[in-house]
């Protein structure tokens, strides 16, 4: 209600000033344009509201333009971007997927964001955690600024855990060691949800393919699923699934039924968001920890992350104000955590230094265990590119993730069919 | 219509009315539907992203659908989801319309609550429907394991899955035939009906010699229009399964779904649709012939 | 009330098959409305990070304290009212030439209105947008309403046509002799003839731009604009959805084409087309 009242104040205010101009009085508001921001939808109901109240406190300096905020849902949001560029409506600045950025980039309808990184060092704000920002740059500058990150790191119930007389995973063997144990009791090892709507499970193979120091690609960048390293990681799902630790059923799950299984207790061990411990209620909280990073048969550690970006688009009316606008909207994203109203973590050492995160050991331990030993699904390759959105959205990894979980094909012939149907798509 | 074609000005201006009363649907088609599938079989022979056009590349793209194993197996699969599709939900349709005809107390309250499944918005019911089978502790798998069954994995195998889909979709489309239906049934000659009662008809008889045969002509448009409906059902399939597991239930309109906006291969996807449509026209203009012969005579 | 013995039999044979037959009735309704019954479950459902357990009325409390959903059904019912409206006026006149006009061109256009409904909309989404963004068509309720008769009207055309098949146009013919324009014959002899036909396909084309979400999704951007199945994705978070919500705004969206359906039902038997196409 608040935000209504004061989008009327700043609708009346706007029609005052262009009244003021009309009249021929020198007004400052005039001239600068207004842009758009484009916002997904992060968190929890009260995300949205949160990042509206920031968006619109912000107050431009003379000459640039104010901002107006615009939810956008997840649901199609390919084709509420590709639509928008294809009609040149794109806003000035959004928020988006985590491969979005490379796409439009490549299509060329973006400005990079080095400008606005060499702003933010010389005012001494450049704290972005090791490794981000040269995750987003590509050969044609830095494709967007990364704001936020989806990191996956393995969570188990204590509780089920004990039930099971097993211990917390160290590596793989003792993994599979535990899962036994758990499916004695009828509890599942490894929750995922591998349905075609949803990329649950893919995230889950893909944090194990890194966990083991292999990957979809190799380091140039060419595809490359068919390495003993990935073979290996298949075998170990394979033995997952012969020995019931992933539940049959999860091969048609959507997200909200993996979740569901959570909160029910059905599930004791899984890879999920830093923060999927909030869909509990607060009594059972502690009931859910996060396992320190395990590791892999040759002793690598490592998991999946995707690093949520801050576009800039061509179709801005004034470039200054959108640099202007994500300068200021990266020092108040903070406000997010300190109200707890989002699930991933922070990617500014400013913003994890912060007590409400120090003083959340499971936070504490996915900032300094697990997101050093990061990678996003580029790799092993060091360079993101447009064609990850359908390596991580497409029909052909959906449809490997299902044949993993039927457990009924051989490793190496479904890394040779998956690398087939990318090349395919990758042309 | 001879009135129309004396060559009188009175006939001329009639001809005139006639055409301007086409023309609001003529215009609106031109733009709305026209338009797009002009851009589209231009997309269909490039092979650029969503954006770009990319290189002019012919028929490749269609060259390609014909060799997609994946097309052959949407393609069987449509077939199958279209069949239940229709005449699963019109036998359902049609034995529920002659039992609301029937007398009973509060029959009118049934009628509405029986349209419910088409009423109520598809992106609703099918989390209604995930909700009862998706996982082990869901409904219908704990009912089916009481019953004896073992667990039965009613999204997750894929012959299950390819069930499920096919009696959401009878679940979603009965209502429409029912209604259809209900109005065939308001045609019959009732004293036909009776007389042939009177003779000794039993209700089988009666239903097969003579309600069927004297609804018959909004049956078969029933079921065209249906097909047309099924073939293009996009959400029905997609919001349950989304073509899994393993593309178990993946319609032709599925496929061409994600290979255009999860593949991000617009020129293959939209071949794929021109294929599918190309079929569908042929096929329905047939049976519509089928059906205008036999009504002439 | 003395009644003989005879038809008093009579009619209490009658009142137990009545009563067999709403037995059978709620039967067949209970199974066949679980997957609905299931949503109206889920509504109670407690939101996530909520420490509320077990069912409560909560998300309806919330939906209508936090969220804009009285502007979506608002935005629901307008879009859905005025694509039906708009679909009858392009289908009746349509319906009519195609029912009776003769000759090669019409043969022709009844042909292209019939492959036109075989196009999946699913795939031209975006030449749409880009041709709607053109004429600053996106964005507005109008512009998404447009598209709804574009989809429904085919179907419509042909509802409409079928049903003044049935119409005898020797009732035209009489009154053209009278001195009727082809026009006014049509308005005040074959339309007035027609209520359940117009019905039919005023219930179709409202079911149609009442339940679609895709091309909403897509054209549909401030929260003010969002229809009721727009509505329900902002709860659809990255990898996580608030259920309890959706559910709720899924029950409230239930009610208006239930309401309209119970109360249209009262005035002709659903149906009109099904008997006119049976008919002749």
């Amino acid at each position: 209600m608040n935000d209504i009242m004061r989008m009327k104040r700043r609708t009346f205010l706007a029609g005052s000033a262009a009244a003021i101009g009309a009249a021929g009085l020198p007004s400052l508001a005039f001239g600068a344009e207004e842009i758009t921001f484009w916002d997904m939808v992060w968190g929890a109901s009260g995300y949205t509201d949160a990042a509206r109240e920031v968006a619109l406190a912000y107050e431009p300096a003379a000459g640039l333009g104010e901002v107006s905020y615009q939810s956008i849902p997840w649901a199609n949001w390919y084709q509420t971007f590709t639509s928008a560029a294809a009609s040149r409506t794109t806003p000035a600045v959004s928020s988006g997927a985590a491969f979005l950025p490379f796409y439009f980039m490549e299509q060329g309808v973006m400005i990079p964001a080095d400008n606005l990184v060499s702003k933010l060092d010389a005012a001494g704000k450049n704290d972005f955690l090791p490794g981000l920002l040269d995750a987003m740059t590509t050969h044609d500058g830095i494709a967007a600024m990364p704001w936020s990150m989806d990191l996956r790191v393995l969570w188990y119930r204590r509780s089920l855990l004990e039930k099971a007389g097993a211990d917390v995973p160290t590596d793989w063997d003792s993994y599979i060691a535990a899962g036994e144990k758990l499916a004695k009791i009828g509890a599942v090892g490894l929750g995922i949800a591998a349905s075609s709507t949803t990329t649950d499970a893919k995230h889950t193979i893909s944090a194990l393919m890194i966990n083991n120091g292999g990957g979809f690609f190799a380091e140039d960048g060419s595809l490359d699923c068919v390495n003993d390293r990935n073979i290996e990681t298949l075998e170990f799902l394979k033995e997952c699934v012969a020995k019931k630790i992933i539940d049959p059923y999860a091969i048609s799950y959507n997200s909200d039924n993996v979740e569901t299984d959570w909160i029910n207790g059905h599930i004791a061990m899984g890879f999920g968001q830093t923060g999927m411990d909030r869909i509990v209620p607060e009594s059972e909280r502690d009931d859910l920890q996060v396992a320190n990073p395990i590791l892999g048969p040759h002793g690598d550690k490592g998991t999946v992350y995707y690093i949520n970006p801050l576009m800039m688009f061509d179709t801005t009316p004034s470039q200054d104000s959108s640099e202007a606008f994500l300068e200021y909207y990266l020092d108040n994203i903070k406000a997010y955590w300190e109200t707890g109203v989002i699930t991933d973590l922070p990617v500014k050492r400013s913003i994890a230094e912060l007590p409400v995160i120090q003083n959340n050991p499971k936070l504490v331990l996915a900032i300094n265990e697990w997101q050093p030993h990061g990678k996003t699904i580029a790799a092993q390759s060091n360079e993101a590119f447009g064609a990850l959105n359908a390596v991580d959205g497409g029909n052909a990894t959906a449809t490997f993730a299902q044949r993993i979980v039927e457990g009924k094909s051989d490793s190496r012939k479904l890394l040779e069919d998956l690398q087939g149907q990318l090349e395919k798509i990758m042309n | 219509m001879s009135m129309f074609f004396q060559d009188t000005s009175t006939a001329r201006r009639r001809r005139l009315t006639m055409a301007g009363l086409a023309l609001p649907s003529i215009l609106m088609m031109a733009l709305v539907n026209g338009y797009p599938v002009v851009v589209a079989a231009v997309q269909s022979v490039h092979d650029g992203g969503l954006l770009k056009l990319g290189d002019f590349v012919g028929v490749e793209n269609y060259i390609r659908v014909f060799q997609d194993p994946l097309f052959w197996k949407s393609l069987r699969f449509t077939v199958l989801f279209a069949m239940c599709g229709v005449f699963g939900s019109w036998v359902v349709g049609f034995a529920l319309a002659l039992f609301l005809r029937t007398r009973f107390p509060g029959s009118a309250i049934f009628r509405v609550l029986l349209l419910l499944p088409w009423i109520v918005p598809i992106v609703v019911t099918a989390m209604g429907w995930n909700w009862l089978v998706a996982t082990r502790n869901s409904i219908m798998p704990q009912l089916a394991e009481a019953l004896g069954f073992g667990p039965v994995m009613f999204l997750a195998d894929p012959t299950m899955a390819v069930i499920t889909v096919c009696v959401f979709k009878i679940w979603i489309s009965y209502p429409f035939m029912m209604m259809m239906a209900a109005g065939a049934l308001e045609t019959v000659d009732q004293s036909a009906i009776e007389a042939a009662r009177v003779d000794g008809a039993g209700p089988w008889n009666l239903l097969v010699h003579m309600i069927l045969p004297m609804t018959a002509r909004s049956t078969y448009i029933s079921w065209i229009l249906m097909t047309m409906f099924s073939v293009n059902d996009f959400p029905t399939i997609f919001l349950l399964t989304g073509g899994g597991p393993v593309n178990a239930t993946s319609s032709l309109v599925v496929m061409a779904y994600r290979t255009v906006f999860q593949d991000f291969q617009p020129g293959y996807g939209i071949a794929i649709t021109f294929v599918i449509t190309t079929a569908l026209a042929v096929l329905s203009l047939c049976l519509f012939n089928l059906i205008r012969k036999s009504s002439v005579s | 009330m003395s009644v003989n013995p005879a038809v008093s039999r009579k009619a209490r044979q009658r009142a137990t098959m009545g009563l067999i037959r709403l037995l059978a009735a709620c039967v067949i309704t209970a199974v066949l409305l679980t997957p609905i019954l299931a949503v109206f479950w889920l509504s109670l459902r407690p939101r996530l990070y909520s420490d509320i357990v077990g069912p409560t009325l909560d998300n309806f409390r919330y939906i209508f304290v936090n969220t804009n959903v009285l502007t979506w059904t608002v935005n629901s019912l307008s879009v859905a009212l005025f694509a039906t409206v708009a679909s009858l006026l392009v289908a009746a006149p349509a319906g009519y030439v195609l029912s009776r006009a003769k000759g090669r061109i019409v043969s022709i256009y009844a042909m292209s209105i019939f492959v036109i409904q075989s196009f999946p909309v699913v795939v031209f989404v975006i030449p749409l947008f880009v041709m709607f963004a053109a004429v600053h068509l996106v964005d507005t309720l109008a512009g998404v309403a447009i598209i709804y008769v574009a989809t429904s009207v085919s179907v419509a055309c042909w509802m409409m046509s079928a049903y003044f098949d049935t119409i005898p146009k020797e009732l035209e013919e009489a009154a053209w002799i009278d001195g009727c324009s082809v026009l006014s014959a049509f308005v005040r002899i074959v339309l007035r003839n027609s209520l359940p036909g117009i019905l039919s396909t005023a219930i179709y084309s409202f079911l149609l731009a009442w339940n679609d979400y895709l091309i909403a999704l897509v054209f549909l951007r401030s929260d003010s604009n969002f229809t009721l199945p727009i509505g329900l994705q902002t709860f659809f978070q990255q990898n996580q959805t608030d259920w309890g919500p959706v559910m709720a705004c899924a029950v409230i969206m239930l009610l208006p084409p239930v309401l309209v359906f119970a109360f249209l039902n009262r005035f002709f038997s659903i149906g009109g087309v099904g008997g006119a196409l049976a008919g002749k």
